[in-house]
């Protein structure tokens, strides 16, 4: 791995108020992620997986979170919010799992699609043609007459097209996406991966993928993380994960992946079976 | 089958017949008010007593009330002092509802805590009882009831748009723009805002009439519009004793009134349908 990252993740510790305090959700993760690479972050709901990629853009102003999170050199969880507003969406883009959710319904997809350049100071001349070109390259067909469309002229794929245009058109150097394929049919989640893997690699660009679906994990990432409780339980390269887990909950996540021509009555895997505590296997 | 076949083309009527006319009767209440002294045959202040009390006539067409004037001169030129001035309110009280619900649902505990009281104390003053003192100390006159009901007017709005904006603020979809870097006051005025406020659109719209009616009943009681005025409510209680022996003094200022606040009723519901581009979608 490069000796110089564009993320650095180092003891990173997120919690949240809670009754009586405050309770540790993220206990302590490291992640490296190498510009140009694309990096899965594994795990069940709840593992802290879409925390910790918050955590990154500090998006939740009740998190109180430690450690050390670097941005091409720069400490994250040090800097004053204005400079904060210029990575989020400038250095760092994000996807959200639900793309209708994630789009303002009374805003034309043109306008939201070149909202990122527009603050940043571009004419809107320069950014809607960019917008429409981008649309294009995502595969919105006429996208030129589209852009004056509204959200709910687009189908569920479009949208999440458009949601990842308005994520890249400011050309981050991480995309963090999180769960991008999860409200889409099959043949669509095929589609959207196979763009965001194009436009990685067009732009040099990292991703960060997040999900809990091994199966999309393998044509993707070069690297994964496994998380599970708020701990990255198992780091490796795709190969190794898949070929030699070493972990027992990765063995068991490996496992719950459908697979064609499997034995479909065996029991699943039991999750969590005794002996299997994450405390006592941190790699 | 061929009676599903017949009903089909009629469930698919595409014109609205019933807002039509209503944004018709609003369109022509807006028309008068500006045209107003156009298409009056008569000078509505011209006193003649000699010919009061006329009823309908080819002269006269909605009769003469009892100081010998024009009834439907003084119909076309009463909405050029209702409509302004309800206008007024509903601008004054939207602005001001706007800006005390929108610091109260984005400005934090404190402030929400504090503005929701004052609001709480607004909605408490009955619109009458503060025109009749503010008649008091500013002098009866339609000044005095534009100002005394746009400060009972505005806590509702102030309240509804609170409301809107708590349920907008958490969407997911300002999230994802702040997640953009998009600036607080954009956020506010691009995102959070224009969805918030199609409700308070069709609120504006609906109380359009209800304000008219407040502002002529004020006439009505006396402390609004004063006497000569062609105000609607100032004619109904100007000639409401003699409602038995010349009907058509009052039953017109106020059929007048009536449909000019139905007619604001009715577009205020379509302007929400209108306005909403999901709906919209369904309707097509």
């Amino acid at each position: 791995m490069s000796t110089d990252p564009l993320l650095r993740i180092r003891d990173l510790r997120v919690s949240y108020p809670a009754a009586g305090g405050m309770a540790e959700v993220v206990h302590g993760v490291d992640l490296d992620l190498a510009p140009g690479e694309r990096v899965a972050l594994v795990g069940e709901s709840g593992s802290g997986k879409s925390v910790t990629a918050r955590a990154v853009l500090r998006l939740d102003p009740d998190a109180r979170l430690s450690g050390g999170i670097e941005l091409e050199g720069v400490d994250l969880l040090g800097l004053p919010q204005r400079r904060m507003r210029e990575i989020r969406g400038g250095r760092v883009g994000l996807v959200f799992q639900d793309p209708l959710a994630s789009l303002n319904p009374v805003m034309t997809i043109g306008r939201q699609v070149m909202q990122p350049l527009v603050i940043r100071g571009v004419s809107r001349r320069v950014a809607r043609r960019r917008a429409i070109e981008l649309l294009e390259r995502l595969g919105v067909r006429d996208a030129e007459h589209r852009v004056d469309d509204y959200p709910h002229q687009f189908s569920g794929g479009m949208r999440q097209r458009v949601v990842i245009a308005i994520a890249v058109i400011a050309e981050p150097a991480l995309l963090i996406a999180d769960e991008p394929t999860t409200a889409l049919d099959v043949r669509v989640q095929a589609r959207v991966l196979e763009l965001l893997h194009e436009l990685a690699a067009e732009r040099g660009m990292s991703i960060l993928l997040i999900t809990h679906d091994l199966g999309i994990v393998a044509g993707f990432a070069e690297r994964a993380v496994v998380m599970r409780h708020g701990r990255a339980v198992e780091t490796g390269t795709v190969d190794q994960i898949y070929n030699a887990p070493r972990h027992d909950y990765t063995r068991a996540l490996l496992a719950a992946v459908p697979r064609i021509g499997g034995d479909v009555t065996r029991p699943l895997a039991v999750i969590g079976a005794a002996g299997n505590a994450p405390e006592e296997e941190e790699s | 089958m061929s009676a599903h076949a017949a009903a089909k083309p009629r469930t698919r009527r595409r014109v609205p017949v019933v807002e039509g006319i209503a944004l018709a009767v609003a369109a022509l209440v807006v028309l008068m008010a500006v045209a107003g002294p156009l298409l009056a045959p008569y000078d509505p202040y011209a006193v003649d007593l000699s010919r009061s009390l006329l009823p309908p006539s080819a002269e006269h067409w909605l009769g003469t009330d009892s100081n010998g004037r024009d009834v439907l001169s003084r119909v076309l030129y009463g909405a050029r002092v209702t409509l302004p001035a309800t206008l007024v309110v509903i601008a004054a009280s939207t602005l001001i509802g706007l800006l005390i619900g929108t610091l109260a649902a984005l400005g934090g505990k404190v402030v929400d805590e504090v503005l929701m009281r004052i609001t709480d104390i607004g909605l408490s003053l009955p619109a009458i009882i503060l025109a009749l003192g503010l008649a008091a100390a500013l002098g009866p006159g339609l000044s005095s009831a534009v100002i005394a009901l746009s400060l009972t007017w505005w806590p509702g709005y102030a309240r509804l748009v609170r409301t809107l904006v708590r349920e907008v603020k958490d969407a997911e979809y300002v999230d994802a723009a702040r997640v953009m870097g998009v600036p607080q006051g954009r956020l506010i005025f691009r995102h959070i805002l224009p969805n918030a406020l199609n409700t308070l659109y069709v609120q504006t719209t609906v109380d359009v009439g209800a304000v008219m009616l407040v502002i002529s009943g004020l006439s009505f009681i006396g402390v609004g519009a004063q006497v000569p005025s062609s105000e609607w409510g100032a004619m109904i209680a100007g000639e409401a004793n003699n409602l038995t022996n010349a009907w058509w003094a009052v039953a017109f200022p106020g059929l007048a009134l009536l449909l000019t606040a139905l007619a604001f009723n009715l577009v205020g519901d379509w302007l929400r349908v209108r306005n909403d581009p999901t709906i919209r979608q369904e309707a097509r």
